[in-house]
């Protein structure tokens, strides 16, 4: 103890700076995996705790083959009273406007009121002006009214709205006004989503989202006496053709599934940061021991035990890690906001309407931050800290000269890479594991660690060329710099290394996504040919259940400059625990004009072709290798009909769905499944015309009250695209933190490198060095250290890349990535890494400038 | 007995590609209370010597004798105590501890044994007082002039009471004023203590402090000569005899 105070806390306290950059490098990386795990809690967690809510007491569920059931087979269903109570149910989304302005989405729960009450919790506070809750009959009345609308207390509240209120709602295509009868307490379904939960009689709620005559799905109550694993079974054997009975936290491991491979992806990124962070922590014990090496001795020599010296070292890591973590924690919990909000824009286009809230930090996390980060900072800093144990108490009296090795290649520099390099090509051969590529992953972690290792190697080799250039081509403080950093090359070596794996990784990621954003805009320019596309306003991501109503295909259909329309229709099913989107389009017109890309057979306009009125499907790349089907196998699918096999007829390329999409074509989607209102049009227009003239006639001769977004081809082309950069805001604020903890590795270790050269930079102002001059060579020393970092960190960063591409993105999204190399931005954030590290010199320069010249030579 | 046994020792460097013979075949016996000098030309092995005396490094060949251990046969966590317990080692370049006060670096190998920081800094502190830097007490390493500083890196050597003081150079640092007092003050000590001193020097002025000075060549012992001196004991023993 006594040691450590005098020893480590007192070097501490005069190198505030260093300790600082170590432990704000740590908070950082603890941060950023806290806030990424607490935005993905928050996304499946707000889903599964509403799905909880609004089952309230319901045991299991009865659904249709894809978006619910008709009416009309309740009667088949009266045997189910047996078992317990039911209650018919339709759910739907609508985007409400208030009168402020604001809009909010409102999930809608259309029940028989009668029915449902004793499967759900509610509990009017105000309706009709009155303040006690109404009888049963009171609030069936209450809601026939088709217009009459029940909102929550707590929306109700952040609105100023009252009942008698008007509310307009957009549905689908259309606004609908609806007037507030009742406000709901803060319980039961109502606490759900954060009060954005609306209740309605189920028949007004089928009116209003354009569902007459269908439910979603019939929810059951067992009696309690009766086991819910028994009742399944027996369900189950007597269901009707096409119908299933599943628990209702079925839906919620649907979606957790659908997630799995996003979230997996965006904790692998978060935990670059960490990485980095504690490279930083290997960085500065090790530094503290490189330059101690001869107090260590002093230590040793006067009888202090390995043990003692070790624990020391340990016990620096342990604090500084303590510390970050604490700081960390508190970070995450604030970053966590962020990145629900980055994660939540992607979430809402690609997959699931996500929540607002983040969860609360809570001792979870705070244990997770602690027991992850200091275990791997002690590990990190078991390497150094042996080290320092093995400091032979003769290195106290031995000349400085000594101390500083010259540079020999150790076996670990010798063999480690081509070992490591070895392991990541047979990691990158091998499949993922239930659709997460772990190998992909330890293939990525063998090339980093390759890098790492090589780097004395590249330094040494760079400061012999670069003494060969310096002593010809420039001044005397770049050829100073060089020199010094040749003559430290153990102490800079884990800085660079540092520095250089995270440029790799940015590097990377930056080709990987510029490799993915020109292969969808590829994609786009071949699938997307209609001139004009018409889907719902209220329509905001593939699984969303907008369609377009009658009118507005009409209007479409009978403008005279409409060569061709391709309605696109179709809902999301269960397929094998995964959401699938099941689709319809119009085979003929999609061959005749569209460029759908197909990825087999060869021949695949032919293979479509016999798909048309047969059982025969097309799939997406990403559910064939999801599912692993191809050409020619079957698939089966629950339709209105019961269970069907379809022939897999082709497979083509897609990039708006990672879960996969089947399409059918529409005579075989007529017959299985019955008439559904499109979900979008794809218009293609005489030769000649200008899109931009029909659109407008096409916005003129709509319906009033419709809410309908026209896009041109150019427009739409522009809004993938725009989607697509979104995505990625997220990755590149994760891979920022990254290389901001790693170049604070560099200032750190300049910072060290200076106060260690102490005695050499004295004589050098001695001999007549002006401070300026001093200053030159330090920062040059960090541009030097800069350019190393990024030479290294750009060729390691391709190699990744064709990881990231070909193994990892393959593996978790299904999706091909056509290779392609940014060289323009490369060179760009080259140059500005270049800029960066030469500025993180400046501090260590003033410093460096400040000391004195030695008073005796 | 003595305190310390040198039979037939050996050192050589083999780093490199030439192996360098540091020490040859050295014999040496000091009783207790001896005040020895080791001297001759630089290179010769002194510290070579000194360092395997003081079990900071293993002979290559021979054996050690250090109250009753044989220090070639000890593994590195024994030899750790034992330079603990029993040895005092003064360098020519002080070495403290720059993170550390003087009174800490003096008490510093108490500490390191185990002895509580209070009854350890209580020792240290009278130590310094005797040695005269009672005002220097908290002041770092960097704040003290050279002589300070080696007065520390001696309060330092013998403040766990050792059997066997070494002093390599002690005053190599040192302007001759200084220099003269650090070898009184180790010969006071040796007295007062009755610690047992092998100091190593080049000069053959500091050498003839000694009772007995070897004069090393080339790695081995190659004369000795004897003062009339006589041996120190302990004033304690003295006053209790
Ligand atoms: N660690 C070492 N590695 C190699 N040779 C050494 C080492 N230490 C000392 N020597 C060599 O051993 C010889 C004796 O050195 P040393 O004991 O320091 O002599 P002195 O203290 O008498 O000047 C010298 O030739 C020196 O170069
Ligand atoms: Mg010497």
């Amino acid at each position: 103890m006594f040691l450590f105070r005098t020893f480590i806390l007192r070097r501490i306290r005069e190198e505030k700076l260093r300790a600082l950059a170590t432990v704000l490098g740590v908070a950082l990386g603890i941060a950023v995996v806290l806030a990424v795990r607490m935005a993905n809690q928050s996304s499946v967690r707000s889903f599964e705790t509403a799905l909880e809510m609004v089952a309230g007491k319901t045991s299991l569920e009865i659904v249709g083959s894809g978006s619910g059931l008709r009416e009309e087979r309740l009667l088949e269903l009266d045997w189910l009273e047996q078992f317990g109570q039911i209650s018919p149910v339709i759910e739907g989304e609508a985007r409400a406007s208030f009168p402020s302005g604001d809009r909010e989405w409102l999930k809608i729960l259309g029940v028989d009121i009668l029915r449902d009450e004793t499967f759900r919790d509610y509990r009017l506070v105000r309706f009709a002006g009155r303040q006690q809750s109404p009888s049963p009959r009171e609030f069936l009345e209450l809601l026939s009214d088709p217009g009459a609308i029940v909102l929550t207390q707590k929306l109700a509240r952040r609105h100023s709205l009252d009942p008698g209120s008007g509310l307009d709602l957009d549905i689908g295509d259309r606004r609908e006004a609806l007037t507030v009868r009742g406000l709901l307490l803060d319980r039961g379904p109502a606490r759900a989503l954060n009060g954005t939960f609306a209740l309605m009689d189920i028949a007004a709620a089928q009116w209003l989202l354009g569902r007459l005559g269908r439910i979603d799905r019939v929810d059951l109550r067992l009696k309690p006496e009766i086991s819910i694993d028994r009742a399944e079974a027996a369900i189950a054997a007597r269901l009707p053709e096409g119908l299933t009975v599943q628990r209702p936290s079925r839906r919620g491991r649907q979606v957790e599934k659908m997630l799995e491979s996003f979230h997996f992806n965006l904790t692998a990124l978060s935990h670059i940061a960490l990485l980095v962070g504690l490279f930083l922590i290997y960085n500065t014990v090790s530094l503290s021991v490189v330059t101690r090496r001869r107090e260590v001795g002093i230590l040793r020599a006067v009888g202090g035990s390995r043990r003692q010296v070790a624990g020391l070292f340990l016990a620096e890591a342990g604090l500084l890690a303590a510390l970050g973590c604490a700081l960390g924690v508190l970070l995450g919990g604030w970053m966590a906001r962020g990145a629900l909000r980055l994660t939540g824009s992607t979430l809402d286009r690609l997959y699931i309407r996500s929540a607002a809230e983040p969860v609360a930090l809570g001792p979870e996390h705070l244990v997770l931050a602690f027991a992850v980060g200091i275990p791997l900072a002690l590990l990190a800093a078991l390497v150094p800290a042996l080290e320092a144990s093995r400091v032979a108490p003769t290195e106290a009296v031995r000349g400085a000269d000594r101390v500083e090795s010259r540079f020999r290649l150790s076996w670990r520099q010798r063999w480690l890479p081509p070992i490591l390099s070895t392991l990541a090509v047979g990691f990158a051969c091998l499949d993922s594991v239930e659709g997460i590529p772990l190998f992909g992953y330890a293939a990525c972690l063998s090339t980093v660690f390759a890098v790492a290792f090589l780097v004395p190697v590249v330094l040494h080799f760079s400061g012999r060329a670069g003494s060969r250039l310096t002593r010809r081509w420039t001044g005397v403080e770049a050829l100073l710099a060089n020199a010094n950093l040749s003559g430290s090359i153990p102490r800079i070596s884990i800085s660079v290394a540092a520095l250089a794996v995270s440029l790799s990784m940015v590097t990377a990621i930056t080709i990987m996504i510029g490799s993915f954003r020109e292969t969808v805009q590829y994609w786009v320019e071949q699938t997307l040919r209609a001139d004009l596309f018409v889907a719902p306003a209220t329509r905001s991501n593939v699984y969303s259940e907008s369609s377009l109503s009658p009118e507005v295909v009409r209007v479409v259909a009978d403008n005279p400059r409409v060569a061709a329309v391709d309605p696109f229709t179709g809902f999301v099913i269960d397929y094998q625990g995964r959401r699938v989107l099941l689709g319809s389009g119009d085979f003929k017109v999609h061959l005749d004009r569209s460029g759908l890309l197909i990825k087999a057979p060869r021949q695949g306009q032919s293979a479509m072709r016999t798909a048309i009125g047969e059982d025969a499907a097309v799939v997406s790349e990403s559910f064939a290798l999801r599912h692993r089907k191809a050409v020619g196998d079957r698939l089966v699918l629950n339709t209105d009909r019961g269970r069907r096999g379809f022939r897999v007829a082709a497979v083509y390329y897609d990039y708006s769905s990672d879960q996969g999409v089947v399409v059918l074509d529409r005579s075989t989607f007529r017959k299985y499944y019955g008439d559904r209102p499109p979900r979008s049009l794809a218009v293609y227009l005489k030769d000649g015309l200008d899109p931009e003239g029909v659109r407008a006639e096409i916005l003129a001769a709509l319906p009033l009250e419709s809410r309908v977004f026209v896009h041109t081809n150019a427009s739409l082309k522009a809004e993938v695209l725009r989607i697509f950069d979104n995505t990625f805001t997220i990755t590149y604020a994760l891979e920022i933190i990254a290389v901001a903890v790693a170049i604070l590795g560099v200032a750190t270790t300049l910072v060290t490198l200076i106060l260690d050269r102490k005695p050499e930079l004295a004589l050098l102002r001695w001999a007549g060095a002006e401070q300026r001059q001093i200053r030159k060579m330090v920062i040059i020393e960090a541009a030097l250290l800069g350019a190393v970092s990024q030479g290294l960190g750009v060729v390691a960063g391709i190699l990744l890349s064709l990881i990231l591409v070909f193994v990892i993105n393959v593996q978790s999204f299904g999706w091909t990535i056509q290779f392609h190399l940014p060289a323009g931005f490369l060179l760009q954030s080259s140059l500005l890494i270049l800029l960066a590290t030469a500025l993180s010199g400046i501090y260590p320069a003033y410093r460096a400038g400040r000391m004195p010249p030695a008073r005796e030579a | 007995m003595p305190v310390l046994s040198v039979e037939g020792v050996g050192k050589t460097y083999t780093r490199g590609e030439a192996p360098v013979v540091a020490v040859r075949e050295v014999d040496l016996f000091l009783g207790k209370g001896e005040f020895v000098a080791l001297t001759g030309p630089s290179g010769c092995g002194k510290s070579t010597l000194l360092h395997l005396c003081g079990g900071m490094d293993y002979p290559t060949r021979g054996r050690i004798w250090l109250d009753g251990s044989d220090l070639g046969s000890l593994d590195e966590a024994s030899l750790t105590r034992i330079r603990r317990r029993r040895i005092g080692f003064v360098f020519q370049s002080f070495n403290l501890l720059p993170t550390l006060t003087a009174v800490e670096n003096t008490a510093l190998p108490l500490m390191l044994d185990g002895v509580s920081p209070d009854v350890a800094r209580r020792k240290a502190t009278g130590l310094l007082e005797r040695l005269g830097l009672l005002h220097r007490l908290d002041h770092y390493p960097q704040q003290l002039s050279g002589g300070e500083m080696q007065r520390v890196g001696i309060a330092r050597a013998v403040c766990h009471d050792p059997l066997l003081l070494l002093a390599d150079e002690p005053t190599g640092n040192l302007d001759s004023a200084n220099g003269a007092d650090v070898l009184e003050l180790l010969q006071e000590l040796n007295r007062s203590l009755g610690v047992t001193v092998l100091l190593a020097t080049h000069s053959a002025e500091m050498a003839a402090a000694g009772q007995r000075v070897l004069h090393m060549v080339d790695g081995g012992i190659e004369s000795e000569t004897h003062s009339r001196r006589p041996i120190a004991r302990p004033d304690r023993d003295n006053e209790g005899g």
